[in-house]
């Protein structure tokens, strides 16, 4: 079933996806509203990488961090 | 249509076991560290076994990592960082939930986790109840004190996630908690086996509502292993006119396995999320093959607050030795949970099982839902004493049924019992998880 997904590009899009939000986050410094819901939204991303980019990348490299 | 995938993740959930073992281990070594990096505790058990985390290469490597108990975690709690202890592997201020174990075999153990860990927790149910059938549209009703205990919190939060409508029935007492579920058509519901059974009661008994035609069409067992002993599955299923499903989880380890549609008789173990081990209990061995039982060790790979790294869970499991027709290439454990390795105990030189005992009672017609064992010392011999309910409106005769439970007991446990008869509603009712099996020997 799964040869219809790519997931090559999914793990692609959520990791621009990442990266965005991690760059917004930082700007939140002085902004809670801004800040704490993108601790949410972060938590949400890393659930669509566990989903999908662990399982495309199961050759990652060792990041010391989640 | 989304509704009509089988699978919450259908590529997860379908991949082929190879490429499965090299992503958990990959996992595998990825929470090893962050446990190793983030936490006093944890460096200090593996260093003092001479382990680190370069010393993880293969799936193998992985059975030389100390197992953590939760004796452990009770020493190390109540200490800084208030309350969690040394295990805790965020800043204080990361942590944004709180939850307790039952404290069913000692002081609680808090856990801890972060936003993400509670995301996690309800992606986790989110498997669980899509496998199970839940789709947006269903009407969920869990009737449970919502509180420190972490039980369907997850439950709520994943079906949420899924879509559906969830209607939380925290404290309306039994009765109201029918009313409810008969008020709003709910579809689906989610409790013990114990206080499913226990409402079913109460409804037919109190409000004169059979539980049977009511909406509910799903249930989604926790808490206890009922739903995985056939007799009382049936007797739920049955009393509710829905299809029972179980799933396994616990507080410090996450809602790790799940039955789903196709009820083939054992629970799939989320191996995308989890690593599950069985260990032999005598000889320590890590039991690959099927059809040999063993405690659970387990890994929780992407939950960070307060990681679980080859927890000894002490539930008893085997493999099963065939697959599931759903198509999940996720492995089965047969039969579900089969019983606690604390509870498993020797009476006569026999190995008993307290839900054997289960299995038997609720097999049997003319005995109610509730029974109750005791262990005692006899001089040098061991007396088990078995009280069950007799219900009286089913025209059967008493004799019948002691000589029918006499005779499945003794198939069953190899053991013989005392039998007290009780009037039906005499024995004690539990609203979350029940004690039944009491042993009364002075353990030395």
């Amino acid at each position: 079933m799964h040869q219809e997904i790519d997931i090559k590009e999914m793990s692609e899009k959520i990791s621009s996806f990442r990266q965005n939000a991690q760059e917004l986050k930082e700007m939140g410094a002085f902004f809670p509203a801004l800040e704490r819901n993108m601790v949410r939204i972060m938590a949400s991303i890393k659930m669509l990488e566990i989903n999908i980019s662990d399982v495309m990348d199961s050759d990652y490299t060792q990041e010391n961090t989640f | 249509m989304i509704t009509d995938q089988p699978y919450w993740n259908p590529v997860l959930e379908t991949l082929d076991q190879e490429r499965l073992k090299i992503i958990q281990l990959k996992k595998f070594q990825r929470i090893f560290r962050w446990a190793y990096d983030h936490s006093l505790f944890h460096r200090r058990l593996y260093d003092k076994a001479g382990i680190c985390p370069e010393d993880i290469r293969s799936l193998e490597d992985i059975c030389h990592v100390p197992t953590v108990e939760k004796s452990m975690m009770r020493d190390i709690q109540r200490k800084e960082p208030f309350p969690y202890g040394e295990a805790l592997c965020v800043p204080l201020e990361d942590v944004t939930e709180f939850r307790q174990t039952s404290g069913t075999t000692g002081q609680p153990v808090y856990q801890p986790d972060t936003w993400q860990d509670w995301e996690w927790w309800s992606e986790c149910w989110s498997y669980i109840l899509w496998a199970q059938g839940y789709r947006p549209r269903d009407r969920v009703f869990i009737p449970f004190g919502y509180n420190i205990f972490v039980a369907f919190w997850a439950g709520h939060y994943g079906a949420e996630k899924i879509g559906c409508e969830v209607v939380p029935g925290g404290i309306l007492d039994t009765p109201a908690r029918i009313l409810k579920i008969q008020e709003l058509e709910a579809t689906a519901l989610m409790g013990t086996p114990t206080y499913l059974l226990n409402m079913a009661e109460v409804a037919l008994n109190q409000l004169e509502i059979d539980p049977a035609k009511l909406s509910i069409d799903k249930i989604t067992c926790a808490g206890e292993c009922g739903a995985s002993i056939p007799s009382t599955k049936k007797r739920i299923e049955t009393a509710w006119g829905a299809k029972v499903y179980d799933h396994a989880g616990a507080t410090e380890i996450g809602a790790w396995s799940y039955e789903c549609q196709a009820q083939s008789g054992g629970l799939h173990v989320n191996e995308g999320f989890f690593l599950v081990e069985i260990q032999d209990t005598e000889t320590g061995e890590i039991i690959s093959e099927p059809g040999r039982k063993g405690k659970m060790i387990i890994t929780a790979f992407d939950r960070i607050a307060q990681p679980c790294v080859r927890f000894d869970a002490k539930d008893i499991i085997e493999w099963a030795d065939y697959s599931c027709p759903c198509g999940r290439t996720y492995r089965l454990i047969k039969g579900g949970v089969l019983g606690r390795a604390d509870d498993i105990t020797k009476v006569k030189g026999v190995l008993l099982a307290p839900s054997a005992i289960e299995e038997v009672v609720r097999s049997i017609p003319g005995l109610g839902n509730e029974y109750e064992v005791i262990v005692e010392k006899e001089g040098d011999s061991d007396r088990i004493t078995l009280k069950v309910e007799l219900l009286s409106h089913q025209g059967l005769n008493k004799k019948e049924i002691e000589k029918n439970l006499i005779d499945h007991l003794r198939l069953k446990t190899n053991l013989r019992y005392k039998l007290e008869f009780h009037a039906s509603g005499e024995l004690p009712r539990y609203d979350v998880k029940a004690r039944r099996f009491k042993d009364l020997r002075t353990k030395f």
